[in-house]
């Protein structure tokens, strides 16, 4: 699915063809809500597109966009990951153990912690696939299990960062106004073009697309689904580490618990993933956790308070979806 | 500009917009303009917008102020009379409120919405600080940006507040958990005191069974306190206090120092009929209908009250008045109470519906008669 290019001049027929190559893409109708909603926030409050608070919206996408990358491509695998909102918060509490206790240096106490991550995600991923447990419930199991050496490792206490990562490194990687979004761009743009230029990305989609038909035609969906739950395992960690810094804290409860995960697959689902398998885009969800992420500041900005907040998120999540798909059905009929 | 109807205008004149959104309103067509109207609209419903039409009391005319109010656990009955308060206070002086923050108290989600405040250019923040690292750079942001910041009801470690916020509002946190165990002590002697905590670590709450713990070691007695980690769900909470009276038969205290497990101990108290079975002394946090019934009943000996509307009216007027003087009156460090609520005072608490102590919306009068309590 490329942008159509058009190879004989003449304005309109080129904009035509553009516009046609646009509302194509998966990612047309969730882009336009999500331009839609810039519209209001900023009609609403003119601070919504200043430097100060782009940077907030920002930081609250990048973290949960990352780790819906993930998500992406597991789901298009055919399999779901619950517990990637705890590897999120784990992840920071690893780096500590192994910095504070046992002394080993920033960077590879940093890799020591996606290492292990990644080692979840095996587990996850070899339990789901040779032992045939359903992906929900091995990851649900993950969750707790997790949650329990979380909190029985960290007494349930918050740490501060440790001393070697302060400075540039914390600063590079999560803490700097933009590094977060940085990190996020580089990751969705790398995936991006995993899953639609490499054989990788091509096995993920026929395996989730049409298990039997990919085995047949000799994929090892196996290793495929393993690879993409070690995949979000470390990239859910990536996300834990960087809120860790960006708040400059390590706390049990960074992630929420399920919170990223439902966030994440929402973004998956919101920018055009199919919750079957089969079919997604990265892209996508990047722009689906970008809408969550202005409707969450957006209307913080207004000043709308707690209680009737979750009443409007709720109907603002509604009526953007709502628009969403039927836009998304504009685009398949070709009325545009 | 199309005709409008004055009354129309002079709605959208009310609603909280700046003026280059009013104008945008007033012109807009159709679905823009009426969406702006509604959030507008449920904005202003949300914490009333009392524009400042004269001026409140003795005071001279201001801007309508706007304080936010960053809180980790947004939805919690706790803070439920603390909105009530800031709502008050607003009230009176012709200010707005916005209540926000984290419903699960996640660090991220605060530090989120007080970036968020900092952007919007509020006029005030007050910060539940449950995190001593993560907020000293938010609050030096808003402090940098003239932003005046206190904190309510937490204020991080208690050998560190964690922020240069200018003023903690709210209790006194190891200092009434020291007093829960000083407490306890006037009837105990001897013996193992278990000490529940919904969530270990978070410092609203942590600094209570610190100061708890430290009470019964300063007082020399051969007492064994034994903190024991409940949950944030009051029914898991429940549980796990049920199964640990059961396995310590021989307990001589029970104390708590949150509300969902101060309701819990009450509860397994009279289960148990702990009482008979030479439990001395049982005491917790805060005033849930449960816990005053097991109050009344005698299964809890005291619970107490640590005054939550005042952690919302209080800071409004701190804030107010730091802006209202051009920062000459600096706010204060203010302790809103440590209040004993035992089978002798529990009455009133039981039988008045009082938004004063978030049981009941109503703005009315409370009597009272009769002489007052003292020592």
């Amino acid at each position: 699915m490329s942008l159509a290019v058009a190879r004989t001049p003449g304005g309109a027929a080129l904009a035509r063809r553009a516009w046609d190559g646009f509302v194509r893409r998966r990612e047309a109708s969730v882009l336009v809500v999500a331009i839609g909603l810039v519209i209001y926030f900023q009609a609403a409050s003119p601070l919504f597109l200043t430097g100060d608070n782009l940077r907030n919206i920002a930081q609250a996408t990048a973290p949960t966009a990352i780790v819906a990358v993930g998500i992406v491509f597991l789901l298009v695998s055919g399999e779901i990951d619950i517990s990637v909102g705890m590897v999120a918060a784990l992840a920071p509490y690893l780096m500590h153990y192994a910095i504070d206790f046992y002394r080993v240096p920033a960077v590879p106490a940093i890799l020591l912690a996606l290492a292990i991550a990644a080692g979840v995600g095996l587990v996850n991923g070899l339990i789901t696939t040779r032992l045939r447990v359903p992906s929900f419930v091995t990851t649900l199991g993950m969750f707790y299990l997790l949650y329990g050496v979380l909190l029985t490792t960290s007494k349930a206490y918050p740490v501060a960062v440790p001393e070697p990562v302060k400075g540039s490194l914390q600063t590079w990687l999560g803490a700097g106004d933009w590094a977060s979004l940085s990190w996020c761009l580089l990751v969705v743009a790398v995936f991006h073009i995993v899953l639609t230029r490499t054989r990788w990305g091509l096995h993920t989609i026929s395996v989730g697309g049409n298990p039997l038909g990919a085995t047949e035609a000799g994929i090892r969906v196996n290793r495929v689904k393993v690879g993409n739950f070690m995949l979000v395992s470390v990239l859910g960690a990536v996300a834990g580490l960087m809120e860790a810094f960006r708040i400059n804290s390590i706390d049990p409860n960074i992630g929420g618990g399920t919170r990223i995960t439902f966030t994440a697959i929402a973004a998956a689902v919101i920018g055009g993933t199919a919750l079957a398998g089969g079919s997604g885009t990265v892209v996508g969800a990047l722009l689906g956790m970008f809408v969550l992420a202005m409707l969450q500041n957006g209307f913080n900005l207004i000043g709308v308070s707690a209680n009737p907040f979750f009443l409007i998120q709720g109907i603002a999540i509604l009526v953007s979806m709502i628009a969403n798909q039927y836009l998304s059905r504009l685009r398949r009929t070709g009325r545009s | 500009m199309r005709d409008l109807h004055p009354t129309v205008e002079q709605a959208v004149e009310t609603l909280p917009l700046n003026a280059l959104t009013r104008r945008r309103l007033l012109r807009g067509t159709g679905l823009f303009s009426s969406a702006l109207a509604a959030s507008a609209l449920l904005a202003g419903c949300s914490d009333d917008p009392a524009v400042a039409e004269g001026a409140p009391g003795n005071f001279p005319r201001t801007p309508s102020w706007k304080f936010v109010f960053v809180c980790h656990v947004t939805t919690n009955p706790f803070f439920t009379p603390t909105q009530y308060g800031a709502e008050d206070a607003c009230k009176l002086l012709g200010v707005q409120f916005q209540w926000t923050g984290s419903v699960n108290s996640v660090v991220a989600e605060m530090v989120d919405a007080t970036n968020t405040a900092i952007s919007a250019k509020a006029d005030g923040l007050a910060l539940a600080v449950v995190d001593k690292a993560a907020f000293r750079g938010p609050v030096d942001q808003a402090l940098d940006a003239g932003i005046p910041v206190v904190s309510f009801n937490a204020d991080g470690a208690r050998d560190d507040p964690g922020t240069n916020r200018l003023a903690y509002i709210g209790q006194g946190l190891y200092e009434s958990g020291y007093e829960l165990g000083r407490r306890a002590l006037t009837v105990l002697d001897s013996g193992e005191v278990a000490g529940f905590i919904a969530t270990p670590g978070q410092l609203n709450i942590q600094p209570r069974i610190d100061g708890a713990q430290q009470a019964f070691k300063d007082s020399g007695k051969p007492v064994t306190f034994t903190p024991i980690a409940t949950n944030a769900d009051v029914t898991q909470g429940l549980s796990i206090i049920d199964a640990y009276v059961q396995g310590h038969p021989n307990l001589a205290g029970l104390l708590a120092v949150d509300a969902g497990s101060t309701q819990s101990v009450g509860q397994t108290v009279a289960k148990y009929k702990l009482r008979d079975r030479g439990l001395k002394v049982a005491g917790g946090f805060d005033l849930v209908p449960e816990t005053l019934a097991s109050v009344k009943n005698g299964d809890l000996d005291y619970t107490i009250d640590q005054q939550p509307y005042l952690q919302g009216f209080l800071p409004v007027l701190a804030l107010y008045l730091y802006k209202l003087t051009g920062g000459l009156l600096f706010p204060t460090q203010t302790n809103t109470g440590l209040l004993f609520v035992t089978k002798d005072n529990v009455d009133p608490y039981q039988s008045t519906k009082t938004r004063y102590e978030g049981s009941d919306t109503a703005v009315k009068l409370v009597e009272r008669s009769g002489p007052i309590a003292h020592g």
